[in-house]
């Protein structure tokens, strides 16, 4: 008797525990979540509470997935987070594995390595924007200075060079999340294995290929999802940068959404946009999951 | 090591230029990397005529700080400061409280249903933020919050709140649950063993989840920009996107205000940052 009424004290305390943040997560998420998919599926266009008239449809699936721009709002985004991710993950190998040498003045250099993480996203943006100013800019003044170039690039109001903006952008932002997380798999490894290795006369390239790269098999796809899902989402940067232009160039499904409910208050067309996003993700995390399960184990 | 195997006795030669080399190369990526903050600093430093030569002086010979009273007179950025802050402070305390409870109870008793709501929990990473602003949007504007800071409470929570469940529920496993048993068996009650035993010894994990959680809020563009209209309400963020589409733009300006809605947390990154390895990974790498 009483230990099924500790039991159940017990239970009742657990979902106590979870009840503040399940109430609030509901309201700010499960509800509105709720709601953006039933607009989704709503006739009518509303603008905030002035509902002209209710019912089902599936025409703003329809529209959204028959407009012109919606294919390559998705090629645009898979793109952007397809080379973020490749140029974030590759400064994040790099700089892991020299952070993980010991020498003298490391913490500092883990330090300045990590900072940009810490750079407000609007502040990166526009410290970017600066330099990459096609008169004064310090970016074009290299190139030209170095002869790569003899007409400044028009980085913002050219359609690919905008896009290689919002990229290098982001991958600034996005590495040293990378460089965190392939340290500490790197730390997990045993220097036993090393010295072992040295001892069989493996060299620098042979340990890294044998060794290190395989310990972080279990932290790079982890990393890779989690950043490719943040990639995919985001907004500030390009929103701040080029609004999703020029003529669209930069124009992500996240802009698409963003654009069709504030600036052409077709709330049900976004909302549908955005479901239709939902589902991207969502598939693309089960078979990123799905994938590298099946790979490594 | 090294004395016992004659293999390895040549190498102090060739060790020499392998750390030389090492040196070099962290030198010049920490170099490239930084250099897009330190040029943020340099601009701001700049007299207005020095903008417009070519090229760029990559070191102002006579640094001035007249940007800095422009921008501080100017533009309404003490009020963007203060909100930013009250924003951050209120909705880490809000996100810290309730993550801390909701991970305690996910990491310590196997509750039925607790698995799915923990996945669950996890599972809003996945939704787009473009898509949930706009029901957050018209829910605002029903409860009467448009143009308050109350409402971006409630909107970063969507976002700080599993991540904070996730970082600490982390952090939770990880301390042995024999601790807690002994206080109570001691007579202690589980909150009391939470927050006398459990919340102190995870106290490095809370931190970083603070830290987490306050630049997050600091960050956050997309909600500020869709709730707040007057200049006067605006965030940090939403402030310093405001220079972008003015019709000249002074780059010693932009810097200025740039790098003092910078300077809190390249504060708090420099105090906080050793907790940070550990709480980046605390939640995803076993």
């Amino acid at each position: 008797m009483t230990f099924i009424r500790i039991l159940s004290g017990r239970t009742r305390f657990a979902y106590a525990l979870l009840l503040p943040a399940l109430a609030l997560l509901g309201l700010v998420v499960a509800y509105p979540l709720y709601s953006g998919v039933l607009l989704s599926f709503e006739k009518a266009d509303f603008f905030g509470s002035s509902l002209a008239q209710r019912g089902w449809t599936l025409d703003n699936f329809v529209r959204v997935l028959g407009s012109a721009d919606f294919l390559p709002s998705l090629i645009r985004s898979f793109a952007y987070v397809l080379i973020v991710t490749a140029g974030a993950l590759t400064i994040g190998l790099l700089t892991a594995l020299l952070l993980n040498e010991s020498f003298r003045g490391r913490p500092l250099a883990r330090m300045l390595i990590a900072l940009p993480w810490a750079i407000p996203l609007v502040v990166a943006t526009n410290i970017w924007w600066w330099l990459l100013d096609p008169s004064y800019g310090l970016v074009n003044s290299t190139l030209t200075s170095l002869g790569v170039s003899q007409q400044p690039t028009q980085w913002l109001n050219d359609q690919i060079p905008a896009f290689i903006a919002v990229c290098i952008v982001t991958i600034w932002k996005a590495y040293p999340f990378f460089t965190i997380m392939l340290l500490a798999g790197l730390q997990g490894i045993p220097k036993d294995l090393y010295d072992a290795a040295s001892v069989d006369g493996a060299g620098t390239y042979r340990r890294l290929r044998h060794i290190t790269l395989p310990a972080l098999r279990a932290v790079v796809p982890i990393a890779v999802l989690l950043n490719a899902l943040w990639v995919f989402r985001e907004f500030t940067v390009i929103w701040v940068l080029t609004g999703g232009g020029p003529v669209n160039a930069t124009e992500t499904l996240a802009i698409a959404t963003y654009r069709a409910a504030f600036q052409d208050f077709h709330f049900t067309l976004a909302a549908a946009l955005g479901v239709v996003t939902l589902a991207i993700s969502l598939v693309g995390s089960v078979v990123a999951v799905r994938f590298a399960t099946r790979d490594f184990y | 090591m090294t004395s016992i195997s004659p293999s390895t006795r040549p190498r102090p030669r060739s060790v020499q230029p392998r750390r030389l080399l090492l040196y070099i190369s962290v030198a010049v990526l920490c170099a490239i990397l930084v250099f897009p903050i330190y040029w943020m600093l340099n601009t701001s430093l700049a007299p207005r005529e020095q903008l417009y030569v070519f090229p760029p002086a990559l070191l102002h010979p006579n640094p001035v700080l007249d940007s800095y009273r422009t921008v501080l007179a100017d533009r309404p950025i003490a009020h963007w400061i203060f909100n930013s802050m009250l924003l951050v402070g209120a909705t880490t305390l809000v996100a810290l409280l309730t993550a801390i409870s909701a991970a305690y109870s996910l990491s310590r008793f196997r509750a039925r249903g607790a698995t799915t709501i923990g996945y669950l929990i996890l599972a809003t990473r996945l939704l787009p933020t473009t898509l949930l602003v706009i029901p957050l949007f018209i829910l605002m504007r029903s409860l009467g919050l448009i143009d308050n800071l109350l409402s971006l409470v409630l909107a970063d929570s969507t976002v700080v709140i599993p991540f904070a469940i996730w970082m600490l529920k982390g952090y939770f496993d990880s301390i042995p649950r024999e601790l807690e048993e002994a206080a109570l068996v001691d007579g202690t009650g589980h909150l009391g063993a939470l927050f006398r035993i459990t919340v102190p010894l995870a106290a490095p994990g809370i931190v970083a989840t603070m830290l987490y959680s306050a630049i997050l809020t600091w960050d956050e563009y997309l909600f500020a920009r869709t709730f707040l209209n007057q200049a006067n309400n605006f965030t940090i963020s939403l402030g310093l996107a405001s220079f972008r589409g003015e019709y000249v733009t002074y780059w010693n300006d932009v810097m200025a205000a740039s790098l003092i809605g910078t300077v809190p947390m390249i504060v708090l990154f420099v105090l906080l940052e050793r907790f940070m390895v550990s709480g980046i990974t605390g939640g995803a790498v076993k």
